[in-house]
């Protein structure tokens, strides 16, 4: 398995074959954002098991639903990140999983998987570091409760006990800040 | 310009990009993008911020999560087939082009060694009938020789023979030049003509000259015989024991029952 090569596709190549439904769009969608979307969703739904059939279910979401997709409107990557962000917020909202885990503090729930993991934001990843720092702890919280926990901004206000509009400000403030870092 | 600004600083094409927005607000983005390069210009920052940061967060899934996921969707029928039975015969399909490829040069280096040999074989032919005409002419001469030979040899025998009596039979008025020697040993019957001395004219296709004996005036058929240039030798013809002339007649072919006289040739008496 581990030999299996990537495949790599530009955007355009991969939505035309992503609307011929042609299954090299599929490994291509895979290998190319399996990580980054599992990513998002072990950190909303920390249990491996369901975060692989959520990303089971994000996936053929994205084949069965990408005729709506429209590429003027947006990126591609932008578009699956909010499938694979609803289908796991979807989740933990669920009746059935908030009965399974009730013990589960999703407060410590991106922290538990950093943790765990020892991926993501890992100072030993040249470059990740400088992200961190770059970031102010109230720009990261923030981000990391809207990006990650699937919080809506009105509950992330509440939740910081801070008003919507300076959760729209540091919000804003911290893509900025990764927008000077990525851009 | 500063109302589109604000706009963009209000915050709110970063809850687009996340998608928090209600419908209603989604189509005012939407709308404003559509109208202004800098909302589009912002919208796209934005995304590659938080493409990045997800990028950086992104935990590979289990390896048997891929298989399990590809199989998990339904693709367009040709291209499953496409994909599952041409794929794995494209290394074969090279195989097969380049055996073509190969074949095909192979075919032309031996057709153009096959007329080279083709051409060296003809060679070698003509050589050949070139050898075995030559070689059929020295065995003819050869043969021709062998026999001057033997020809030689007997009319030697016969001329060194004192049984033989040579009998000169000269050219009558039909044929003054002509003649023939005759040998004639009367012991042991044996009439022989030396063809290597004869001098007569050619005869044609249609007569041949017959020799005649003459026993107490009455002739004996003794055989035909032809002239010819090159004739050598000594021909023996039929036997008889007496006689007291020899004659040669001009007759049809095969020979006649009785001399034509008219058509004597020579003649001479022992």
């Amino acid at each position: 398995m581990s030999k299996t090569k990537k495949i790599k596709l530009s955007e355009t190549e991969l939505i035309d074959a992503l609307r011929g439904k042609q299954k090299i769009a599929m490994e291509a969608l895979y290998d190319m954002y399996s990580a980054s979307l599992h990513g998002i969703i072990i950190r909303i739904v920390p249990q491996d098991e369901i975060a692989e059939d959520l990303l089971q279910e994000t996936f053929v979401k994205i084949w069965n639903s990408f005729p709506s997709f429209d590429s003027s409107k947006g990126r591609l990557f932008t578009w699956m990140v909010n499938i694979a962000r609803n289908v796991s917020i979807d989740k933990i909202r669920s009746k059935d999983y908030r009965n399974n885990s009730k013990n589960q503090d999703l407060e410590n729930t991106v922290n538990y998987v950093d943790e765990r993991r020892n991926t993501s934001i890992n100072p030993e990843v040249l470059g990740v570091k400088d992200l961190v720092e770059k970031l102010k702890p109230e720009q990261k919280s923030i981000l990391d409760l809207v990006y990650f926990k699937g919080y809506t901004h009105v509950e992330a206000a509440e939740e910081l006990d801070i008003p919507l509009g300076t959760v729209k400000t540091r919000l804003r403030m911290a893509i900025i800040t990764l927008r000077k870092y990525f851009n | 310009m500063e109302e589109i600004k604000a706009y963009i600083e209000s915050g709110i094409l970063e809850l687009y990009i996340i998608g928090e927005l209600t419908q209603d607000e989604r189509l005012e983005v939407e709308n404003m993008a559509a109208k202004y390069p800098a909302v589009k210009n912002e919208l796209t920052e934005i995304e590659g911020a938080l493409e990045g940061y997800v990028d950086q967060q992104a935990i590979a899934p289990a390896e048997n999560l891929r298989e399990k996921i590809l199989k998990s969707v339904q693709y367009s029928g040709n291209d499953v087939e496409a994909k599952v039975i041409t794929m794995p015969s494209k290394g074969g399909f090279t195989f097969y082009k380049y055996a073509f490829a190969a074949s095909v040069v192979i075919l032309l280096v031996s057709w153009a060694a096959l007329f080279n040999v083709y051409n060296k074989l003809e060679d070698t032919k003509l050589e050949m009938l070139a050898l075995q005409s030559s070689n059929q002419k020295y065995a003819n001469q050869a043969n021709f020789f062998d026999k001057q030979l033997a020809d030689s040899k007997q009319a030697l025998e016969v001329l060194a023979n004192p049984d033989f009596k040579m009998v000169k039979l000269a050219g009558t008025k039909n044929s003054p030049l002509s003649s023939i020697t005759v040998a004639f040993n009367s012991k042991k019957q044996d009439v022989m003509i030396d063809m290597t001395s004869m001098n007569m004219p050619e005869n044609d296709h249609d007569h041949q000259y017959q020799l005649w004996a003459m026993v107490d005036g009455k002739p004996v058929d003794l055989g035909v015989f032809d002239m010819a240039a090159d004739t050598t030798g000594m021909k023996r013809m039929k036997a008889i024991g007496n006689a007291q002339a020899f004659a040669v007649t001009l007759e049809k072919r095969g020979g006649n029952q009785s001399p034509t006289m008219k058509l004597m040739m020579v003649m001479g008496s022992i």
